[in-house]
């Protein structure tokens, strides 16, 4: 065995409940991070979410008056 | 005047989290640079346990993170909820029992730390009783908060809601968590957990402190406040997306790192250092989108003061989450751990990044909330200057005071002996420890400054009557 497979190593038998659902948990937590980047990366996505930034300035159109509150 | 939207939106409990957030910055400060004199100066001390530094430094953690932090987080957080989602908050009843409940928490904080009362947690001092409270007005602030979002009339949820909303659900699970004790008391718990699992369940939450309240929640006022005050849209929505994401998995390991050289297992200290350097490249990458929202305007710096306190604290984001990993790798934590270097990372993410974001959110909030222009300009540049040089003095004080400590704890002579005893790193100590109470100081005038002019601009809109004014004007929509 060389010493890269002995780092790896698990005793899978020793594993307990509580490791188990740690393990599970973070891969899929980790899975479903890397299947949001996938979409955040996406070129097909890339106008629809840009759009979303200017959602901050969007409630200033609703109201008379300059947008900037007195300034 | 923006017309109407006093008569759209629940701007009263705002306007009360913002003044009180002020206000608590200059009594947290104060405390911060009393105890930070103390160290300096022990006759301070007056032979009085009530002003003691072991009992009122939890009183300037809980001040500054707590009342100060807490009060801005919940102005913002109800500020831009309701501008981004488009609707007044789901209850205005449960608004003010959130504002009445955390001021209780400040006050019973104000009551026991002095009196020696403390679960002795750090930033978890706060004794049973007051935790379960602490819970239960942080539990009604996330569900006013997520209703109002449930009824929202934008059809996407804005980036600075993720965030103020992954703060709140983390923080009630780690308080919660953390906070599991045996009362033997009304005033004396006893932790439910023992030996290293309590270090390693202390540190699970006071990292994760810094990496949901002070780090997620002040993003969530990042990302809306730098592009209203810039009046630019963030410079990536998709930037902030993966942002948001990277931050809620990664902070969640790095716990571990505080507990270097412990008795906790070696590969949790190697974990916790590994995703904190790994963590150097969201929060860069956050810290770049928001400093890129400048990107064509970057002369706007030379005339917005509130501009440049949000530009500043960006600078120090990016310059403290470079710090916190490089002090994670063994190697250096072996010379940083438990000397002032440490104290001078935690000033320079808190007066430079945390107190930085606020001050500029605040004093945009009130032009917003008074509906009047600051009382004066001028007075924000001084703050911004003192708020900056004062930073600076603190946080080299501390670098060059921590390096030493950590030097001449470890330096041996030819025979394996310690060249230099404890009280002798003390004694060298002393220079950076007033260096350091005069930075605090001078970071404190402008706290001061800025009390003044906040309280002067509310007099200047009641009697310009402008806030009136805004009452009375007819909602448009």
């Amino acid at each position: 065995m060389n010493s890269l497979a002995e780092y790896f190593h698990t005793d899978w038998a020793a594993m307990t409940v509580s490791d188990w659902v740690g393990t599970i948990l973070t891969v899929v937590i980790f899975v479903l991070m890397v299947l949001v980047y996938f979409q955040v990366f996406r070129p097909k996505n890339r106008d629809r979410l840009e759009a979303r930034k200017y959602i901050p300035f969007e409630d200033d159109n609703e109201f008379n008056g300059d947008k900037d509150g007195g300034k | 005047m923006e017309s109407g939207l006093e008569q759209k939106y629940n701007f009263d409990v705002v306007r009360w989290f913002t003044i009180m957030a002020v206000v608590y910055l200059v009594v947290g400060a104060s405390v911060g640079v009393y105890i930070a004199s103390e160290l300096a100066w022990p006759f301070l001390n007056f032979d009085s346990p009530y002003i003691s530094f072991g009992r009122l430094r939890p009183l300037h953690t809980n001040a500054v993170i707590f009342a100060f932090g807490g009060c801005t987080l919940m102005a913002t957080a109800f500020y831009t909820v309701q501008r981004t989602c488009g609707v007044r908050l789901w209850s205005d009843k449960l608004a003010w029992f959130v504002f009445w409940g955390w001021n209780t928490v400040i006050l019973l904080a104000v009551i026991t730390l002095p009196l020696g009362l403390t679960e002795a947690k750090e930033y978890a001092e706060l004794e049973w009783p007051v935790d379960i409270l602490i819970a239960v007005v942080w539990l009604t602030f996330t569900f006013n908060f997520i209703m109002t979002i449930a009824t929202r009339k934008s059809s996407h949820i804005y980036v600075s809601n993720w965030f103020f909303l992954g703060m709140m659900v983390m923080i009630v699970y780690l308080h919660v968590v953390n906070s599991l004790a045996i009362p033997v008391g009304l005033f004396k718990s006893y932790s439910l957990f023992a030996g290293v699992q309590d270090a390693m369940i202390q540190w699970w939450w006071g990292h994760n402190a810094v990496g949901f309240y002070l780090t997620a929640g002040f993003l969530g006022i990042m990302y809306y406040f730098v592009p209203k005050q810039a009046g630019r849209p963030i410079y990536s929505y998709r930037l902030s997306v993966i942002h948001f994401w990277a931050l809620m998995f990664g902070y969640v390991w790095l716990g571990a790192h505080h507990l270097q050289y412990t008795a906790l297992p070696d590969w949790t200290g190697s974990l916790g250092a590994a995703v904190s350097i790994a963590m150097i490249i969201p929060s860069w990458g956050g810290a770049v989108n928001g400093m890129m929202t400048l990107s064509g305007a970057w002369d706007r710096l030379r005339t917005d003061y509130v501009l440049r306190f949000l530009i500043m604290a960006l600078a120090f984001y990016a310059m403290s989450t470079f710090e916190g990993p490089v002090m994670a790798i063994k190697t250096v934590n072996a010379l940083s751990h438990y000397t002032d270097w440490t104290i001078g990372h935690v000033h320079s993410g808190a007066l430079g990044w945390v107190a930085g974001i606020s001050i500029g959110a605040i004093y945009h909030l009130m032009t917003r909330l008074y509906h009047t222009e600051l009382f004066s300009e001028r007075l924000v540049n001084f703050h911004f200057w003192t708020a900056t040089i004062g930073t600076v003095v603190y946080i080299t004080a501390m670098w060059v005071s921590g390096i030493m400590q950590g030097l001449m704890w470890r330096a041996y002579d030819e025979y394996g002996t310690l060249a230099y005893t404890f009280v002798e790193s003390v004694d060298a100590m002393h220079p950076y420890y007033a260096m350091r109470a005069v930075g605090g100081a001078i970071f404190l005038v402008g706290a001061i400054v800025m009390l003044f002019n906040v309280l002067m601009t509310v007099r200047k809109s009641a009697c310009a009557g402008s806030l009136a004014a805004a009452r009375t004007v007819p909602a448009a929509a």
